[in-house]
């Protein structure tokens, strides 16, 4: 009897993008299972952010399609977008809410009902450590309370995709672990997670499978072992990527 | 570059008539030539303070906030920014004003020359004076106290406003201009602003001393205005925005919104239209952006009733076109409104196809205090009026225009965004690069506001003109187009929204 194939969680098939001159994203060709926690790196510019917002329908491709479940999301997006949890790097938030006020804006826009959202924000918020911080202004968040709080928006809805760009980025240590128990579990019991970071430590901790990216294109993709070929990820991936700093002498900072 | 250059090409259109002004002013003898630039000197003062509060615009690359990560002091920034100030085409076109003014001195040469020096200070006085205003008032807006700095100033401006129009109503025009007037002008004389206009008088008679405390005591306010506005840059150097002010809020307001929502037996709303609306709310009474936007609006209807109405008796036709006028500036100040939210409109792209509820819950939260204002308008000019006959034509005029400006606001706030005042931002700041980009959306969406809305004032123009009976189609013509127009914008605008969300984002970014 033949296995029963699943389609891909995230499916990412020819996406191309280009501003100005610049090509950002070349041709990119990602297949995502379900169930997985990966991890998409890549040095300055190699396109993660280019890439995520197109696969979460942030920003239109130039070309190509993303399925997410089988689900074209630039063709239907009003069936793709509710499987989705979206956290994006480097974008404002409604920040003349409060903390919870952001997380029920998040939820009841999901078509979520009142009580439901009571119950998933006051959960978030406590899982978070956000508590305290509810009835604060997110324009007094701290650079990691506000990525919290957005990861509680992506999440309020209990999507089977989350698309989180950067999510431990500024976050203490002791939320971060918490994150990470939240990922875990979450992917456990079916969700997948696809999460972009420069640091390769955290990848190797947190993830089964890696995409390396560098100037719009996927470099390698699978599981960590295949993509480590043995090697330290690092290493694979500075050989991979290339060591393209300089290697100037900045004795003019060693003067003490 | 374009905003520059039809600025550049506006103020030298104006050079000859301001030259041909000064010969006038030039040949009405000395009293007279006195009061006339005195006169001049204190609306073009008042202008420096109010227009660049009031209409946002000012350009932001001197907002010290910009330097404050490179660790300058303002010692060091001042004269950088001090030389900026005057190289503003508004600038240099007022330094050409001042300076021919000072010409109608020229067949005394001892007062030509303390009329120039007298100019360039007036000149040094209003640029700072702007900069001070705009550092002040941009300062308290985004302060916690933002909502009683608007009262404040409301309160001021009719404090201000009211002894004028009371004279005026009481005494008459010709008597507030023969006696209040020269009065007035013989006040400001002694006044910063008005103690260079005076003193070439005094040169021209040899009178040295009464020209050097006048000199000096102007140039001492200069020095004093100058403090003041490195006092807000050393301070903005050092304090950081800290945008909420501490505020804490006692209940979640969207959650409690939504439960009498979903109460609702009647008139419930799309859960996430709804959403919309009540986010929304929160930023008309909480954003600095929003509420310099309120109060460049409320500026001219109120300025008309207290000031403009009691000098000229307005005809029956003007007053009535003052609440239609503000119905369509409040419509029309929405063409950018997708722009406001920056790039926090992500959360509503990336929740699904809500175009229309994003676009309805928007306007919903505008009406909320739109409709009201606008229905207080058409009471006042009744009442001044005493036309209570052409309420209905005023309510359908100002239904339709309302609705009209909204709808076609809608569309283009999707359809061409700029990038507007970022939260946090300076509320009368606009965007380097986004002007051109501005100016194209603004023309647009006027031409087409004005083309949607004509229609609709039309019975209330054939009211006033031949029967008042007119009103009653008026009301219903006007209030069904502006409803029709209104739903069909924002339903337009929704799908546009839906079809441009992958664009959206960098469009305001």
């Amino acid at each position: 009897m033949a296995p029963v194939t699943r389609p891909a969680a995230l499916a990412l098939a020819g996406l191309r993008k280009r501003f100005g001159a610049t090509i950002a994203v070349d041709g990119l060709d990602l297949e995502i299972p379900a169930g997985s926690f990966y991890g998409i790196v890549g040095p300055n510019g190699a396109g993660k952010t280019t890439t995520l917002s197109m696969a979460t329908g942030l920003l239109t491709p130039d070309a190509g399609t993303v399925l997410v479940h089988g689900v074209n999301l630039w063709q239907e997006p009003e069936r793709a977008k509710p499987m989705l949890g979206v956290l994006p790097d480097g974008l404002r938030t409604f920040d003349r809410l409060t903390g919870a006020e952001l997380i029920s804006y998040a939820g009841l826009l999901r078509g979520m009902d009142p009580a439901t959202v009571e119950e998933r924000r006051d959960d978030l918020l406590a899982a978070l450590d956000l508590t305290g911080a509810g009835r604060t202004l997110v324009a007094d968040f701290s650079a990691g309370m506000t990525k919290k709080i957005a990861l509680a928006c992506a999440l309020v809805h209990a999507p089977r995709v989350l698309v989180l760009d950067e999510p431990f980025e500024a976050v203490d240590p002791v939320s971060a672990k918490a994150i990470r128990r939240i990922l875990h579990e979450f992917t456990q019991s079916g969700g997948t997670v696809v999460m972009s970071s420069h640091v390769m430590a955290l990848v190797e901790r947190v993830c089964d499978h890696v995409a390396i990216v560098a100037h719009g294109r996927i470099l390698a993709h699978g599981t960590l072992a295949d993509v480590s070929e043995g090697e330290d990820l690092e290493e694979r991936f500075v050989a991979l990527v290339g060591d393209t700093s300089e290697q100037r002498d900045l004795a003019w900072l060693r003067h003490f | 570059m374009l905003v520059l250059i039809a600025g550049a090409v506006w103020a030298l259109s104006l050079a000859p008539s301001t030259w041909w002004a000064a010969r006038v002013i030039e040949e009405q003898g000395l009293g007279n030539q006195v009061d006339a630039i005195t006169a001049l000197t204190a609306v073009i003062a008042l202008g420096w303070l109010v227009v660049p509060v009031l209409i946002t615009g000012l350009d932001d690359s001197l907002d010290p906030r910009r330097f404050a990560s490179l660790g300058v002091s303002a010692r060091r920034l001042m004269p950088g920014m001090t030389v900026s100030a005057f190289l503003t085409l508004p600038a240099l076109f007022f330094a050409y004003v001042f300076l021919t003014l000072a010409t109608t001195w020229r067949y005394d040469g001892r007062a030509l020359a303390v009329a120039c020096v007298g100019a360039l200070v007036v000149l040094a006085m209003v640029v700072f004076s702007a900069r001070l205003a705009v550092a002040w008032v941009t300062r308290l807006l985004q302060s916690r106290h933002a909502r009683a700095v608007v009262l404040g100033l409301v309160v001021l401006g009719g404090l201000v406003v009211t002894p004028i129009a009371y004279a005026l109503v009481t005494e008459g025009l010709d008597t507030v201009l023969n006696i209040d007037v020269p009065a007035l002008l013989e006040t400001i004389r002694y006044l910063p602003i008005g103690m260079p206009s005076v003193a070439p008088r005094y040169a021209a008679d040899g009178q040295w001393w009464d020209v050097a405390w006048r000199l000096a005591a102007s140039l001492a306010w200069v020095a004093m205005i100058h403090r003041a506005w490195r006092a807000n840059v050393a301070h903005a150097l050092v304090n950081p925005l800290y945008r909420g002010e501490g505020v804490r809020a006692g209940t979640d307001a969207l959650l409690g919104s939504a439960r009498r929502n979903a109460r609702r037996r009647f008139g419930r709303r799309n859960a996430a239209e709804e959403a919309v609306r009540a986010r929304a709310s929160r930023y008309w009474i909480t954003d600095p952006r929003y509420m310099s936007g309120l109060i460049s609006i409320l500026v001219f209807p109120t300025a008309f009733f207290t000031l403009v109405y009691p000098i000229f008796g307005s005809p029956v036709a003007v007053v009535m076109a003052v609440p239609v006028l503000l119905a369509g500036t409040i419509g029309w100040a929405r063409h950018n409104d997708v722009a406001y939210d920056s790039t926090a409109l992500w959360l509503d792209v990336v929740s699904g196809r809500l175009g229309r509820d994003v676009m309805t819950g928007r306007v919903r939260a505008t009406l909320a205090w739109a409709a009201p204002a606008t229905l207080v308008a058409v009471v006042i000019a009744a009442a001044v009026s005493a036309r209570w006959d052409l309420v209905p034509a005023e309510i359908g005029a100002v239904a339709g225009v309302l609705g009209t400006s909204l709808g076609v606001s809608a569309v283009s706030s999707v359809v061409l965004p700029y990038r507007a005042p970022a939260p946090g931002e300076n509320p009368f700041s606009a965007e380097v690069g986004s002007v051109g980009a501005g100016l194209l959306a603004q023309f647009v969406s006027s031409i087409a506001a004005w083309i949607v809305a004509v229609p609709v004032t039309l019975p209330l123009l054939a009211a006033i003109r031949w029967d008042w009976r007119y009103g009653w189609l008026g009301l219903v013509f006007g209030t069904a187009t502006g409803v029709a127009v209104l739903g069909f914008g924002t339903a337009w605008a929704g799908r546009m929204y839906d079809r441009k969300s992958g664009r959206l984002v960098n469009a305001v970014a």
